[in-house]
């Protein structure tokens, strides 16, 4: 019984993992650092996660997870609600559809894959947002933004897969 | 055998569409929310201050292994120009002597002056000191949110660094308020240029350096003016600073920020008791008890 109850425990824990480490990667990135220029190019890291979790265990990061990991992202910034949203949305549809290409790649090709998605979901949204205000965005802080995200992404995708070698089991 | 069959494979056409139909759903949701945001709704508002009350906490709870990190790199960094700030230092202390003893001597001739005049003093200003605790500077958006703890802030007070005007406070919890920065694409501040009293107003484009529009088309405005709050609409004091023209083309005038933004640890959030035409309905709770 005591062990049942163990498994379960532990069951709940490796699923809700991905999304806390994301959720608190995510925060992080908030954090205000007196370094210079670090607090005005910030990595969109929800994208990072949501692509990584997405690649590596889809499993345990599931379309809810996504969407709220969008919810969290709209709460902390002030862009327009909902923008971030459709951006993570938009990174979980081009992820499931190029999944079969991407699958069990060496990491430089899902690197690739990574900067051409995010390029993707990026511009989406900074179209959206554009339409929203009427005016068009600051394409060389986007430009920054999303160089700043294909930088870090190794670092942050070796976190999650040190997250990911021991703190959670494999399926088999 | 063949009835169980197809009975499985409707159910897994029906698990398939249903979660063909969540995204579209969720999509749907978050252009919905774009679509209430943009109407600028008090549900919203209240909402976003709720859910800023709520995760801000983590934020500052993540704060602390930052900023020991930061110190550490601020320590080294500071150790090999200690000397040279020195002799900096004294010289401008020097200096700031002199413009003390003139200040001192300028503040005595302005009281007679006014005195004489009859003139009637602005209202004295409150401020409270806020922590900042997370910033965000993208394409998208440029915000800051800061910890005020007990204290009562309203919304549409305005942020100050030691060097003049951040922002103003747009949304507003129990202990923590988020702060629309000036470089923000929702930032309009009425200003004028120092020296030649042109009015304009300073408007964000969510790059890093704000722009002056709405001047006056014979308006003369030369690279080095100074950009000071213009008191027009009655938000925001006349006089306040804000940053000095950096840039002017047939299209755009450039304003640099006298605050760097990016590096903002402590704001002050003042009230100067203009209402203007600002809904400041929204405020701390901590005054409805």
């Amino acid at each position: 019984m005591a062990k049942e109850l163990d498994e379960n425990i532990t069951s709940v824990f490796q699923r809700l993992l991905p999304f806390a480490v994301s959720a608190l990667l995510l925060l992080f990135s908030y954090v205000p650092f007196d370094f210079m220029f670090l607090n005005s190019i910030r990595p969109a890291m929800g994208m990072i996660c949501v692509y990584f979790w997405l690649q590596h265990r889809p499993d345990l990061f599931n379309l809810g997870s996504v969407f709220c990991l969008g919810v969290l992202d709209d709460v902390v910034t002030s862009s327009p609600l909902g923008s971030n949203i459709f951006e993570l949305l938009l990174m979980y549809v081009l992820v499931n559809n190029t999944s079969r290409f991407l699958n069990a790649k060496p990491f430089v090709v899902l690197w690739y894959g990574f900067a051409l998605l995010a390029l993707v979901t990026m511009l989406s949204r900074w179209l959206i947002v554009s339409v929203y205000y009427s005016q068009f965005l600051p394409l060389s802080m986007l430009a920054f933004s999303y160089m700043a995200t294909i930088a870090v992404y190794p670092l942050i995708s070796l976190l999650l897969a040190f997250v990911q070698n021991n703190f959670i089991q494999d399926d088999e | 055998m063949k009835r169980r069959r197809s009975l499985f494979l409707h159910l897994s056409h029906i698990r398939l569409l249903a979660k063909k139909f969540a995204l579209v759903i969720l999509f749907l949701i978050a252009f919905v929310l774009m679509l209430i945001n943009k109407t600028d709704t008090v549900i919203i508002d209240k909402t976003s201050s709720v859910a800023t009350d709520m995760f801000s906490p983590l934020i500052d709870i993540l704060v602390v292994p930052a900023k020991m990190v930061a110190k550490g790199y601020d320590y080294f960094k500071d150790l090999k120009q200690i000397h040279q700030d020195n002799i900096r230092l004294r010289e401008e202390n020097r200096r700031l002597n002199m413009v003390y003893d003139r200040f001192r001597a300028l503040e005595i001739e302005n009281k007679l002056l006014s005195k004489l005049l009859n003139y009637v003093t602005p209202p004295r200003a409150d401020f409270v000191t806020a922590r900042v605790i997370a910033e965000e500077g993208d394409a998208f958006s440029h915000s800051m949110i800061a910890y005020v703890g007990d204290e009562k802030v309203k919304k549409g007070q305005i942020a100050l660094s030691d060097r003049g005007v951040v922002g103003r406070v747009d949304k507003v919890g129990q202990r923590y308020v988020k702060i629309i920065l000036i470089t923000d694409i929702n930032s309009k501040i009425p200003v004028m240029v120092e020296k030649s009293r042109v009015r304009g107003i300073l408007s964000g484009d969510n790059s890093t350096m704000p722009k002056l529009i709405f001047i006056p088309l014979d308006a003369t405005v030369n690279v080095g003016d100074r950009i000071v709050t213009s008191g027009v609409a009655g938000v925001f004091p006349a006089g306040l600073p804000i940053g000095k023209v950096i840039k002017v083309s047939k299209n755009e005038i450039v304003v640099k920020p006298f605050s760097s933004l990016e590096q903002l640890e402590y704001i002050r959030l003042v009230d100067y008791g203009l209402e203007g035409i600002l809904d400041n309905t929204q405020e701390t709770p901590q005054e409805d008890k």
